[in-house]
């Protein structure tokens, strides 16, 4: 089952499996980088999307969103989301595999989304394992980056690989491991990867947001260390996370959306930390090919002679933070002071 | 029985053996008390300390706030609200579940309900 934390984050728990099993996946708002060519390193979490019932809003969301059921985030054309997992508490975590797809596109594979786990290529990530995911994994160690641009204009990934614009928002399906693996692991005495893991108007169209290919960061997706028999495919839990544009959350929900973000050279400018990230322990997978022909979406707009990103300057950040393996307790690659 | 003051010590301990800026001068200036009662609030020399300090620690100490509060014989002023709009509703709920088995509680939590996609 799944429930909503805090309107800020959702638990996948899986009672009947082990009590352990619990995976907490939040949505982390950040900074655009910029679409100029140019590899970035990570940027700053800037505080969790809020996370909203669709149920709670029939009235003013479209009948799509109440057939998909699940949750819904407020998202700015100019800013980028990261999604975060963790799962246990410090010391160890009840391994999972996730899947994620953006309208329906698997956002490690490239491929159409459909329930179940492949290796060959391998379309999920591994938590504890993989801290986050920020972006399309269009090559080993390089992802582009999971921006908000309006479903229909284009650009975003379901488009471009589909050319329809039917589905939008986020799709994320979590699957356990099998009981007797995660107790043969703990025996074994083995940390699951990192500890404290490090351990997505009224009734319109116009509301709905697709995620779409941005700048590129470098990001490794790491390969699963488990077996295909490890993973528990009897159990799994899925959810639809809608992308509403923040500027009609307000008309939806009746609350005011976060604070706009500032830009990356904004924030560069004012001496505020980018984040490195390694781990020697485990290997990455490859980019996808379908992945790396996505257009970005200054790319795409060049092509359609539009100007989508106003602000898109380079930028070269200085202040960088680097974050390794088995962080320690209260280390975060988020920027929490308002700016 | 643990007690509000042995829990958060020894939290606060497990923590420090890792990280230094968990000795109790320097939570008890992250969460603005003096040292000096935060250290006899741990030895059960003074009681548990207002809602906010108990909410201020448990971030401190990355513990549930709802698991100090109850340790410190408290309940949370969003909780109180939530039962004091509707007393009788939720009492008799709290009441009838209190011999109920986890697992089962926890199917009455409101889920994310998935639909066709």
């Amino acid at each position: 089952m799944i429930t909503l934390a805090d309107n800020a984050e959702l638990a996948f728990s899986f009672p009947e499996v082990h009590e352990d099993a619990v995976l907490h996946v939040a949505f982390q708002r950040t900074l655009r980088i910029p679409d100029d060519g140019k590899t970035y390193i990570l940027p700053p979490g800037l505080g969790s999307f809020p996370l909203q019932h669709v149920d709670d809003h029939v009235a003013s969301v479209s009948p799509a969103w109440i057939e998909h059921g699940g949750v819904m985030l407020p998202m700015y054309q100019s800013e980028a989301m990261w999604i975060y997992f963790r799962s246990g508490r410090w010391g160890g975590g009840y391994p999972f595999a996730v899947k994620i797809a953006t309208g329906k596109v698997n956002a490690v594979s490239g491929k159409r989304y459909k329930e179940g786990l492949n290796r060959r290529p391998q379309d999920y990530v591994v938590s504890p394992g993989q801290p986050w995911l920020d972006g399309y994994c269009v090559k080993k160690g390089l992802i582009r980056q999971f921006v908000a641009m309006p479903l229909g204009a284009g650009y975003t990934a379901e488009e471009q690989l589909t050319g329809k614009a039917d589905v939008g928002g986020i799709q994320i399906i979590a699957y356990p491991i099998k009981p007797e693996v995660y107790q043969r692991l703990q025996r074994a005495g083995e940390r699951f990867g990192l500890s404290e893991d490090i351990s997505c108007m009224t009734k319109s169209c116009i509301s709905d947001m697709g995620l779409a290919p941005g700048g590129l960061m470098k990001q490794d997706i790491y390969r699963d260390p488990y077996q295909s028999s490890d993973w528990h495919l009897a159990h799994s839990s899925r959810c639809f996370v809608h992308i509403a544009n923040s500027l009609v959350w307000r008309q939806i929900t009746g609350q005011n959306p976060p604070t706009v973000p500032p830009t990356s050279a904004e924030y560069t400018e004012a001496g505020l930390p980018w984040f490195d990230y390694y781990d020697d322990n485990l290997t990455a997978v490859e980019g996808s090919g379908i992945l790396a022909k996505l257009k970005s979406v200054v790319a795409m707009g060049k092509k359609k002679g539009d100007v989508p990103l106003p602000e898109n300057e380079s930028v070269s950040p200085k202040n960088v933070i680097v974050l390794r393996e088995g962080l320690k307790e209260g280390q975060v690659r988020e920027w929490k002071k308002a700016i | 029985m643990k007690t509000f003051g042995d829990y958060v010590r020894k939290r606060r301990e497990e923590r420090l053996a890792e990280d230094r800026k968990y000795s109790v001068r320097q939570v008890a200036a992250r969460i603005g008390v003096q040292p000096s009662y935060l250290s006899k609030v741990e030895r059960g020399e003074q009681p548990p300390p207002s809602e906010a300090k108990i909410v201020a620690l448990a971030k401190e100490l990355e513990e549930d706030p709802d698991v100090l509060l109850a340790l410190a014989g408290k309940i949370s002023g969003d909780l109180k609200a939530i039962i004091e709009k509707r007393p009788q509703l939720f009492s008799q709920l709290i009441r009838e579940l209190k011999n109920m088995p986890d697992h089962a509680v926890l199917r009455l939590v409101r889920e994310v309900r998935d639909g066709k996609w």
